[in-house]
């Protein structure tokens, strides 16, 4: 009797001590992945972006922290323009996708699947092929270019392909969905009974959109703006296809730097000044909108 | 509670309007009739409950009140003004929503004070009234907490603050009390009740929980299919259902075919027997009826051993002992079961299979087509 319950506390303990192992199990094939894939190449790039010498003569490691200040004197004015285009196709692509997503969510009905199909579909199609159609489309003899010259928004020998707005044009189209897909899903989670309520407290619909619906929305907003402009200031496609060298941007120069330059060090210093940047611009912004009370 | 004839004044008691009219208010969703042609007044002060089963139209009437939905046709009046057609925004009503529906981005205070911000009260003002009524809902405290961090009775209790607060000429309450577990039920039953003591303003408050709406209702219209079955205090809609129906909805009876006889006298037959009611309760040019009895209704009692009026022969069929109280099932002369409830003070228990004379008292009685 004794031995058995023994036994049996012995057999409980061990599948305690299995059941406690579980998360870490689950957990493996992830933490494994990162390691690999991320944090490995990260710490390479790092090693890389403090090393001296050149292609010819070899790269050596030599805590050369000079590569950073070089890269960010020398190309300066990429950084600015790519945090410029990447914050204005931001912009530009939130202020198309929250009334789409606001649309599909609250007006969709049974066609919101449909909707959101249509809002993926473009991803069916390859980024490069995309970007390429769009170098078409804003061709100079192209119905774009003619349509505006027509209403004169552009001037009579002004152009749209190899300018900025192209550029900002392009990179806004591509992330469309990314901005789209966060929104829609924070405010399709909204209860109908939410915006009701505020009706209910004298809230007309505009006072109940900025007071209500509005801020539920925000980790939709947040991770949107994220998802679109980490990726936008990284992005080298949009300028080269639909700019010129003058309006690269540094994903351009980074590119060009590892594949062409094989100025290995300096691009990873410059791959590091640009995520060290970003991080300085998302975390006060993060902070200030406060979605971690919402998320709770 | 009044039933005026349609199309009779816009006034209650004391010449005072109606706290809420409703004149042949319908309202259709696509071909379903949800509402229909429905006249209903509430006077002032009043805690007024629309009991009914799901999809009877308690809701949807509710909601017109509250302007969420539209009627397809009739009128809806507050206090004698017509609001049919305003937006929920312009109409002097709030609501308790059924999952409460607090912002869970803003504070206990300023779900509170939502309301009292969109009407630009100030701020000296909003901080007073946000106390007064936390207090009338014994959540003082409670001001910097999110709803999140509240139980669920507590964010009920609020929702009820955040409602009340803008001192409305009604408030609507949509299930309020569906999501709480029985016990906390109970006490908010009572809490409500003391509430709307306290501030004296209309309560709507739809359930499908009839005992909920005899706990609290001053007066209770009992919905069916869109339409209002039976409008009384709960004694009288209980005590005389006047329809199957509502006497089903509202606790258990015991229905039997019987036929008129006498309409003047009260006298109907069951059977070969006959048996007395109050003769107001028999609807007039009805031959045919049903008569009702609530199980506690119902004395057993050994053969031979009753004066009552109405008797009926029968033998247990089944026992069933529940502490305070002793059900039986009968098997009556009539060929049909009945059940019979009898409280534990002493008097004699019945086993399966003895010979007993069920009685009851005319009063005791309904009618129902």
């Amino acid at each position: 009797m004794t031995d058995g319950t023994a036994t049996r506390s012995a057999a409980a303990a061990s599948a305690e001590r299995r059941r406690r192992r579980v998360p870490y199990l689950l957990l493996l094939p992830g933490g494994l992945w990162l390691a690999f894939f991320y944090i490995l190449p990260m710490l390479q790039l790092a090693g890389t972006s403090l090393k001296s010498g050149s292609f010819a003569g070899g790269y050596r490691f030599s805590w050369e922290f000079s590569n950073y200040g070089a890269g960010f004197s020398d190309f300066s004015a990429q950084f600015l323009r790519s945090i410029a285009y990447a914050g204005l196709a931001t912009l530009i692509t939130f202020v198309i996708a929250y009334p789409l997503a606001y649309f599909i969510a609250f007006r969709g009905g049974r066609y919101k699947n449909l909707l959101l199909v249509l809002v993926i579909m473009p991803f069916l199609f390859p980024f490069l092929l995309r970007t390429l159609a769009w170098k078409i489309i804003l061709a100079d003899d192209g119905f774009v270019v003619d349509t505006l010259k027509a209403i004169g928004l552009v001037s009579h020998n002004g152009r749209l392909l190899a300018t900025g707005t192209a550029v900002v044009a392009g990179i806004a189209y591509n992330f469309l969905p990314f901005m789209t897909l966060p929104l829609y899903v924070s405010l399709e989670k909204i209860e109908p009974a939410m915006v009701e309520a505020a009706h209910d407290l004298y809230a007309n619909p505009r006072t109940a959109f900025r007071k209500v619906t509005f801020p539920l929305s925000m980790p939709g907003v947040v991770a949107g703006t994220l998802l679109t402009l980490i990726p936008a200031a990284g992005d080298y496609v949009n300028a080269q296809l639909l700019g010129t060298p003058q309006q690269s941007m540094i994903g351009n120069v980074i590119q060009s730097r590892f594949l062409l330059v094989l100025d290995y060090p300096v691009a990873a210093a410059l791959s590091f000044t640009l995520m060290l940047a970003i991080l300085a611009m998302i975390i006060p912004y993060i902070r200030f909108t406060g979605t971690e009370d919402l998320v709770a | 509670m009044t039933t005026p004839e349609k199309g009779k004044g816009l006034a209650g008691v004391a010449g005072e309007p109606f706290a809420v009219e409703l004149r042949g208010v319908t309202k259709r969703f696509g071909d379903v009739v949800a509402v229909d042609s429905l006249d209903l007044t509430v006077d002032e002060n009043r805690f007024f409950a629309l009991l009914g089963p799901s999809g009877c139209g308690k809701t949807t009437t509710l909601r017109m009140i509250g302007g969420f939905d539209e009627p397809t046709e009739g009128t809806i009046r507050l206090h004698g003004e017509d609001v049919t057609g305003r937006k929920p925004y312009a109409r002097p009503v709030n609501t308790v929503f059924q999952s409460y529906a607090l912002f869970p981005h803003l504070s206990i205070f300023e779900n509170v004070a939502f309301g009292l911000r969109r009407q630009k009260v100030g701020d000296a003002d909003v901080k007073r009234r946000v106390g007064e009524t936390l207090e009338l809902v014994q959540l003082t405290g409670m001001e910097r907490r999110r709803p999140g961090q509240l139980s669920g009775g507590q964010q009920q209790r609020i929702a009820l603050a955040r409602a009340l607060i803008n001192h409305p000429k009604v408030l609507l309450l949509d299930e309020p009390l569906g999501a709480l577990d029985l016990k906390l039920r109970k006490e908010m039953q009572i809490e409500l009740k003391r509430i709307q003591n306290e501030v004296g303003i209309t309560f709507i408050h739809v359930t499908h929980d009839q005992e909920e709406a005899m706990t609290m209702a001053d007066s209770i219209a009992v919905m069916n299919a869109g339409h209002i079955e039976r409008l009384g205090t709960p004694h009288e809609i209980y005590e005389d259902p006047q329809s199957s129906f509502v006497a089903s909805f509202l606790g258990s009876s015991n229905l039997v075919e019987a036929a008129v006889v006498d309409l003047a006298r009260g006298e109907l037959a069951i059977g070969t027997r006959r048996v007395h009611v109050i003769p107001e309760r028999v609807p007039a040019g009805a031959a045919q009826v049903k008569i009702g009895v609530r199980p506690e209704k119902l004395g057993v009692h050994s053969p031979g051993e009753t004066t009552a009026v109405n008797t009926l022969m029968g033998t247990i069929a089944d026992v069933s002992f529940i502490g305070v109280s002793t059900q039986y099932l009968v098997d009556t002369e009539l060929g049909t079961s009945m059940a019979a409830v009898q409280q534990n003070t002493g008097g004699r228990r019945f086993s399966p299979g003895e010979q007993i004379t069920l009685a009851w008292a005319p009063e005791h009685t309904f009618v129902v087509r």
